[in-house]
Parts: structure tokens; C-alpha cells; sequence
């Protein structure tokens, strides 16, 4: 009993999610204003990481929501709100580069369209754990000389970011200690919609 | 009937299809005493009478009930109050932000956890039911995920209100808690790195069959409360809301039930931050912090430092404990309780003199009022001790099957693990409104930091003594532990 309830309840979240990705994700091209936009992008990441949760990838999706939803789309959306421009600033829904940007999503999409065609269901075990936090730090922290070294490129990233972030405060010092810095602007109107 | 049928001989799946609806609910029972618990700790800080006035009108009669009245009044004048939006706000965000916090609130309860284990007999073989609504190995991951999130209600909020003190106030508020994010993590891995899993049940287990988080590290307990205080937006670290300085801050534009939301969110999460502070280093549904009555008995004894962890469906050693003596763990904890009543109202029966003495125009009423509580409680105290004395003779316990038989632990019969749940839950609401208290407390008592005090202390101060903390905890765990 409980078996085929919760195979008809992974199949309805499946197609909720899914629907609420592509529908958020509809909404990200269509809209005008930086801010829904970056709204309905956190949409498109909660859904996706829901999808991976069904996937057995429950710690994948949990780190989708921790570091893209709850840390970078909130720094994205905190500098829109800083920025007084964007607060009435719509910008075309397309332009010339909205076609050169169009291409590689198709590209992926027929790619994946065309794998998943040809895929054989029924060697994918849908049960199976696939990015639990056993396995990810069992093959992420291989140490043994045969393995993949994914902790060498764990590393290189890791000091890479650091490298970054030192960059930037750099670029920020300099810019903080150029003694003929502008002087703010004033606060701009505060716009009627 | 045959639902019926299924309910009686089914007892454990039916519990488990009414958690998930009691649970979430669970945080909304405790927040009007939570409130109460401010009104009346902020005046008992400040020296003031406290709340007093709204009563409800009996003949002869006035029924204050220690200003519980002020949760119905506020409902009441929220949620008739002009649903109000500004002409100027960004509409469709307006509206969002409000539920935002609350959501994460309470979505938060399913993830901790409430009770041990419960092991039962499923046909041949052993099932358990979880404590949590929601069994994940990273379920601390999807704690701090859900509270990162709920940043969004503050940032919206004070983005769609269009006003420059909102938006000065959201910018505070989100900027301090995306700082202070980095050192909660931070000060909770060294606890992660001992227990050595993210799932909340094996950290509270842990505790029990070693001792509570704050003794393992203290250092790292005090920068998770200090997080926490941060993260809630509470005193010293409220300048989402400086009155001198920038009004209401974020929910400035925000009036009736709007306001509410966000209010009741704030409280939520002091709710929450209270709960997983008692469940990662106070013990969470643990009832002593040190098991030593079990220490004797080593067959299930789990090493101090481990990265793998015990199997599934297993009791710790305090949990064990109090199941093999519940008669007697009942008892004490209903005489404490008893003694604490009685304690309650013989304060109450000082007040009554004083009213006595004084000669008020209400003198009467006051004295009738305070009469009833003095009986009420006296009567509920007796109660207690009289319901206390019969589990600590009636009550005994034997395992309905032996240990070793069908699993490596016993399994009780069903109205043990029943009582063993609501104890255990009561202990953790228990941690739950002390660490609360604190949080009060602490409000009343210090005076706001100044914004960049805060940023410096949370960049300069807290992160770094988070990153020597998880070194030395890391050094010392490889020196003793070993492992891989």
C-alpha cells in the first residue's frame, strides 16, 4: 500500500516541480525587471533542487537551496536592491544578443533531447542514492593514488575563490583610498510606479 | 470501521500520518507563551507592572490570566485593522514578503527532532519512528538553508516598500545576517566534526550517550548563541529596527495582518533558534546531561569520536535509562513540576496580601481574582504530587521483548514509548523556553550595538575565533580519534 502511494507521490511532486521550474523559468525570459527576474531564477533553483531530492540526491539538492538560492541569488538580488537605478529600470524582454544567447540552450537542449531518446529506462535504478553525503565525500576525498584526485581540484578551486575574494578587496581599497572619490549621488527620486 | 480497525492494530503508522500535521503546529501552540514570556520578563527587567488591563468581564469579577489576554487583543486589532498598501509600493513583492518567514518557520519543526527513536515490532521484524517529520542525513544542511532563506522576507519586504527607511533597514538587516551566517556555520562544524554526522537525531543521540554539546564545545556554543541572537534580529543586534534612527526599518510600511506576519515570523525564529541551540548543545530531547547510571553497561557503547556511525534504530544510553525507569523519571519530573507550582502560587498569594493591605478601588475584585489563581494552582499542584506519587509506585516497566532477541535493544510496549515521547517533548520545549528566556533576557538588559561594532565583531572577532576553534578541535579530534 504504502509502496505505490509513494510512487504516486514522487510522480505528482516530480510533475509540480517540474511545471514550477518551467514556468519560473518562462517567467525569467519574459521578464522586464532585474528583480523578478532574479525571483524567478531562486524559483527555478527551488524547484530544480525538489527534482534532485527525487533523484536521491537529497544532499545535492539541499546544497542547491544553501549555497545558490540562500547565498549567491541573495547577494544578486541584494546588489539590484542597492542600485537606486534599478529600482525603475526595465530593460527590453530581447535584443541582438538574445539570439546569440538563444542558440546554446537550444544546442543543449537537442543534445539532451536526443540522449535521452536513445537512453535504455530500464537500467536506471530510480531508488538508487546517488548524491547522499556518504558517497559525494567518499568520492570527492578519494586520497588513494588511484582514485579521481577530485580534492586537488577541490583545493585549486578553494584558492582560487580566495584569490578572488582578495582581488576584490583590492579593487575596493583602491578605490576607497583615491583621495578625488565622487561624491555620492544624491538619492534619487523615489519613484512612483 | 475498517479505518477503525486499521487505527487500533496499526498504532505506531497512525502516529506517524498524525505527526506531520501536529508537528508544524507545534511552534504556534508555544508562541503566545513566548510572548506573554516577553511582556511579562521586560517588565519584571524594567521594573514595571507589566501587562495589567485587558480582562475579561465576569460578574463581581475580572479575569486578567497574567496578561495572556493581550495575545487575543493583539489578533484582534491586527487583523481588523485598514489592510493598508502603500500607492508607492512594488505590489506583488509587498504582498510575498510577509509569508516568507513565516513559511520558513514553519517549516523548520519538521526537521528537529522531538523524541528518540521509537522501536516497535513491524510483523517479524523492527521498525522505528523518527522524532523528526523529515529523516535526511543532512538535515542540519536544510536547517541552515531554510533560515538562509528566510532572508528574503526582510529583503523584499524593505525593497518593495519603496520608503528609504525600509530599505536602509532591510539593508542592515540582510547585511548582518549574511555575516552572521558565515560564523554560525563555522561555530557548529566543530560539534559536526566530534558527532561526526549532519543529521539531527545521530547529534542528539550522541549527546545522550556522552554528554550535552555545550560541555564538548563551549567555545563554539557561546558563537552559535551569539550567531543566533544575530540571526533572529534580536537586542543587541536588532538595527534592522533603530526607533531614533530609521523608524520600523524594514516593516515601517507594513500595518495589520501584514505586520503580524512578519512579527509572528521574528518570533518564530527566536522559536527556532531556542529549539536547535537546545538541540545541538543542550541535548535536545536528552534528559540528563551526563548518562552516567548507563555508563555501566558498555554493550552498545559508541566511541567518542567516530565518522561512522552506529546503525539504524539505535536508542541512546539515556534514552534507555529513562525507559527502563520511567516510573521513576515521571515522578520526579511531575514533583519538580508540582514544586514549581506551588512555588508559583505562594508568590501569587504574597501579591494577594499586598492587594489587601493597599486600599484600592478595586480592592474586592483583585482580591477575588487573585484567590481563584491561589486555588487553581494549589489544586493543580496537588494534583501533580498526587499523580506523581502513583507513577512512582504504579508505574514499572518491563521490556515487551529482551534485548537481543529481535534487535540489539529492547523494544517497549506501546504506552511506555508513548509517555517516553510526550516526556521527552516536554523536556525539549522545556530547553526550548529557557534558552528563549535568554534570549529575552538578554534583550532587556544590553543596549544596541552600533552598526559597524556589529560588523566588526561578527568579521574581525567571531569568524576568526570560529576558524582557530574548528582547527584545534580538528587537531585534537585526528590526535585522539585517529580514523580515517
Amino acid at each position: 500500500m504504502f509502496h505505490s502511494l509513494d510512487h504516486l507521490l514522487g510522480s505528482a511532486y516530480f510533475t509540480l516541480f517540474a511545471l514550477a521550474s518551467l514556468l519560473c523559468g518562462g517567467g525569467l525570459l519574459l521578464s522586464k525587471h532585474p528583480i523578478n527576474g532574479a525571483i524567478y531564477l531562486i524559483g527555478v533553483m527551488l524547484s530544480l533542487s525538489g527534482i534532485y531530492a527525487l533523484l536521491g540526491s537529497p544532499f545535492l539538492g539541499v546544497i542547491q537551496v544553501l549555497v545558490y538560492a540562500g547565498a549567491i541569488m541573495m547577494l544578486v538580488v541584494f546588489v539590484i536592491m542597492v542600485l537606486n537605478q534599478a529600482r525603475d529600470h526595465r530593460v527590453p524582454r530581447f535584443d541582438g544578443f538574445s539570439i546569440v544567447g538563444a542558440i546554446f540552450p537550444i544546442a543543449l537542449a537537442a543534445m539532451v533531447v536526443k540522449t535521452l531518446a536513445f537512453a535504455d529506462a530500464s537500467t536506471i535504478d530510480p531508488a538508487a542514492v546517488r548524491g547522499e553525503i556518504a558517497p559525494v565525500a567518499a568520492t570527492m576525498f578519494d586520497l588513494t593514488p588511484a582514485g579521481p584526485g577530485y580534492y586537488l581540484l577541490f583545493e585549486l578551486i578553494g584558492v582560487l575563490l580566495l584569490v578572488a575574494v582578495v582581488a576584490a578587496v583590492m579593487l575596493a581599497k583602491r578605490h576607497l583610498d583615491s583621495p578625488a572619490a565622487p561624491a555620492a549621488p544624491a538619492e534619487g527620486d523615489h519613484a512612483q510606479h | 470501521m475498517d479505518i477503525l480497525h486499521w487505527i487500533t492494530s496499526h498504532p505506531y503508522q497512525t502516529a506517524g500520518l498524525i505527526l506531520p500535521i501536529a508537528i508544524p503546529l507545534i511552534l504556534f501552540q508555544v508562541l503566545p507563551l513566548l510572548v506573554l514570556l516577553e511582556r511579562r520578563g521586560a517588565a519584571f527587567i524594567q521594573d514595571r507592572v507589566g501587562p495589567s488591563r485587558a480582562y475579561i468581564p465576569l460578574p463581581g469579577l475580572r479575569i486578567r490570566a497574567f496578561g495572556m489576554l493581550y495575545n487575543a487583543t493583539d489578533l484582534i486589532k491586527l487583523l481588523f485593522k485598514e489592510n493598508f498598501v502603500p500607492p508607492f509600493a512594488y505590489k506583488s513583492f509587498y504582498w510575498l514578503a510577509p509569508a516568507i518567514p513565516v513559511a520558513t518557520g514553519l517549516l523548520t519543526p519538521a526537521l528537529l527532532p522531538w523524541f528518540s527513536p521509537i522501536l516497535y515490532q513491524d510483523g517479524a521484524g523492527v521498525s522505528s519512528l523518527t522524532g523528526t517529520l523529515i529523516t535526511t542525513s543532512s538535515g542540519l544542511l536544510l536547517l541552515f538553508a531554510l533560515g538562509s532563506l528566510s532572508v528574503y522576507g526582510v529583503v523584499l519586504g524593505s525593497w518593495s516598500s519603496n520608503s528609504k527607511f525600509s530599505l536602509l533597514g532591510g539593508m542592515r538587516a540582510s547585511a548582518m545576517m549574511i555575516s552572521y551566517e558565515v560564523s554560525m556555520g563555522l561555530s557548529v562544524l566543530g560539534l559536526l566534526l566530534i558527532v561526526g554526522s549532519f543529521n539531527l537525531t545521530d547529534i542528539v543521540e550522541w549527546q545522550g550517550h556522552h554528554t550535552w554539546g555545550m560541555f564538548v564545545q563551549p567555545i563554539g556554543f557561546l558563537l552559535f548563541l551569539v550567531s543566533m541572537f544575530a540571526e533572529c534580529n534580536r537586542n543587541p543586534f536588532d538595527v534592522a529596527e533603530g526607533e531614533s534612527e530609521i523608524v520600523g526599518g524594514f516593516h515601517t510600511e507594513y500595518a495589520g495582518v501584514k505586520f503580524m506576519m512578519f512579527m509572528t515570523g521574528e518570533y518564530l525564529h527566536v522559536l527556532v533558534a531556542s529549539a536547535l541551540l537546545a538541540t545541538l548543545y543542550a541535548g535536545g530531547y536528552e534528559l540528563l546531561p551526563f548518562p552516567v547510571p548507563m555508563l555501566a553497561d558498555t554493550s552498545g557503547f559508541v566511541p567518542f569520536l567516530t565518522t561512522v556511525f552506529r546503525p539504524e534504530s539505535y536508542l541512546s544510553l539515556d534514552t534507555l535509562w529513562v525507559k527502563a525507569h520511567l516510573g521513576g523519571v515521571v515522578a520526579i519530573m511531575l514533583g519538580i513540576t508540582a514544586v514549581l507550582v506551588f512555588v508559583f502560587a505562594t508568590l501569587i498569594a504574597g501579591r494577594r496580601r499586598n492587594y489587601a493591605q493597599q486600599d484600592a478601588q478595586d480592592r474586592d475584585m483583585r482580591l477575588r481574582e487573585y484567590g481563584i489563581y491561589c486555588s487553581a494552582f494549589t489544586g493543580l499542584g496537588v494534583m501533580l504530587l498526587l499523580g506523581a506519587i502513583a507513577c512512582g509506585l504504579f508505574m514499572t516497566t518491563q521490556p515487551l521483548v529482551a534485548a537481543g532477541t529481535l534487535s540489539p535493544q529492547p523494544i517497549y510496549p506501546g504506552w511506555v514509548n508513548a509517555v517516553t515521547a510526550v516526556l521527552q517533548f516536554h523536556i525539549v520545549i522545556g530547553k526550548t523556553l529557557a534558552f528563549a528566556w535568554l534570549f529575552i533576557w538578554v534583550r532587556w538588559t544590553l543596549p544596541r550595538f552600533r552598526y559597524d561594532q556589529i560588523m566588526g565583531l561578527g568579521w574581525k572577532v567571531m569568524l576568526n575565533i570560529a576558524l582557530v576553534n574548528l582547527l584545534i578541535t580538528a587537531i585534537v579530534a585526528k590526535a585522539i580519534g585517529g580514523g580515517r
